[in-house]
């Protein structure tokens, strides 16, 4: 497995991010983690990431705690963070400084494929820094890919640059938890889907079983909010 | 070639495999693919319909199985050149038959009828 989580509950102060959930992730899937805003996606990839620790229960990435291997993971938050006078020419020096696996040439071509332009970001769409932000994921080579929202609020067109780019650059031996709450437009990129529903684990499903069952993954997860 | 092809997939008519290999049938049938022809890599027609690639490498691995397209090392994934295309031709045409026989029985329209309805669709030219 590359990564577990076993019984976990984190609680915020007020709300409950999640609830005893009980996941394991072996290597050579794309999972959708799917849910409303407020149904524990975030913190469950949060947590993965390394970035929060469970009140309650383990998690472990590569069979270690998830802080210890923040380096052999990549996390794409969900917040649109990049300093206003950086260009992709700073990013590309930032993120080869700060990571072994950041393939320079790799970050190129998916600038590139991605059409990012070569400004600065704030004189970027959101779309475009979108796009520059999953760049900058992708051209990491890691075994683990947590992309926390990489479609939420970005035009169609950046979206499907998005969703062809992360099946161009996926390998069989990595695995992607890419959470979303646009599951139309994902679905078909999906080996497997979690559905999280107030913090709770809902439904763990194959893609292509619930669509031999005559649902799709849309239908599925309007079943689920019922 | 996937920008003359044309590939229909629909999210809520079952797995996304089956319709990838009922695609490539349909097309075979219709003259749209051709027998030796290339097909792109699995991994470029997964993005450019969208979907994962193992689901791709499913129905790859199908077509495969039921002698439609042979894996040539290193060269890529091809039509076979004896795939049995008239057989695919005669199943998409008995798919169609049977399809509006149970249309038009559902209506509650007898034998004669429907197939006066049928010379009459025919003689109006091909819909399209």
């Amino acid at each position: 497995m590359l990564a577990n989580l076993t019984n976990v509950t984190k609680r915020y102060v007020r709300t409950e991010g999640i609830r005893d959930l009980t996941l394991q992730f072996p290597a050579g899937e794309v999972v959708g983690v799917l849910g409303l805003n407020g149904s524990g996606k975030s913190t469950m990839l949060k947590i993965l990431a390394g970035l929060l620790m469970p009140s309650e229960g383990v998690a472990a990435v590569f069979d270690g705690p998830p802080r210890r291997n923040r380096a052999r993971v990549v996390y794409l938050g969900e917040t649109d963070a990049l300093w206003t006078w950086m260009t992709p020419a700073d990013a590309e020096k930032f993120m080869a400084g700060l990571y072994e696996d950041f393939d320079v040439a790799r970050f190129r071509e998916l600038l590139g494929s991605l059409e990012v332009p070569l400004r600065k970001t704030k004189a970027m769409s959101k779309g475009e820094r979108g796009r520059l932000r999953l760049a900058m994921a992708l051209a990491r080579s890691a075994r683990l890919y947590l992309l926390d929202e990489p479609l939420a609020g970005i035009d169609l067109l950046s979206r499907e640059k998005i969703l062809t780019s992360i099946v161009k650059e996926w390998h069989t031996d990595e695995t992607i938890l890419l959470s979303t709450h646009e599951v139309a437009e994902a679905e078909a990129l999906f080996d497997r889907v979690i559905f999280l529903h107030k913090g709770r684990l809902a439904l763990d499903a194959r893609a292509e079983q619930l669509r031999s069952e005559g649902r799709s993954v849309v239908d599925a997860f309007r079943e689920v909010l019922s | 070639m996937t920008d003359e092809k044309h590939w229909e997939l629909d999210m809520s008519a079952g797995p996304i495999f089956v319709q990838i290999g009922k695609n490539v049938r349909q097309m075979l049938a219709r003259g749209d693919l051709q027998q030796g022809e290339k097909l792109p890599s699995a991994r470029d027609l997964a993005a450019a319909l969208g979907v994962n690639p193992n689901t791709v490498v499913h129905a790859y691995g199908e077509l495969e199985r039921t002698d439609v397209i042979e894996t040539r090392r290193g060269r890529g994934t091809f039509i076979r050149v004896d795939a049995p295309v008239a057989e695919m031709r005669k199943e998409l045409l008995r798919d169609a038959a049977t399809g509006f026989a149970t249309e038009v029985r559902r209506l509650g329209v007898d034998r004669g009828e429907a197939l006066a309805l049928l010379e009459e669709v025919w003689d109006a030219g091909q819909p399209d």
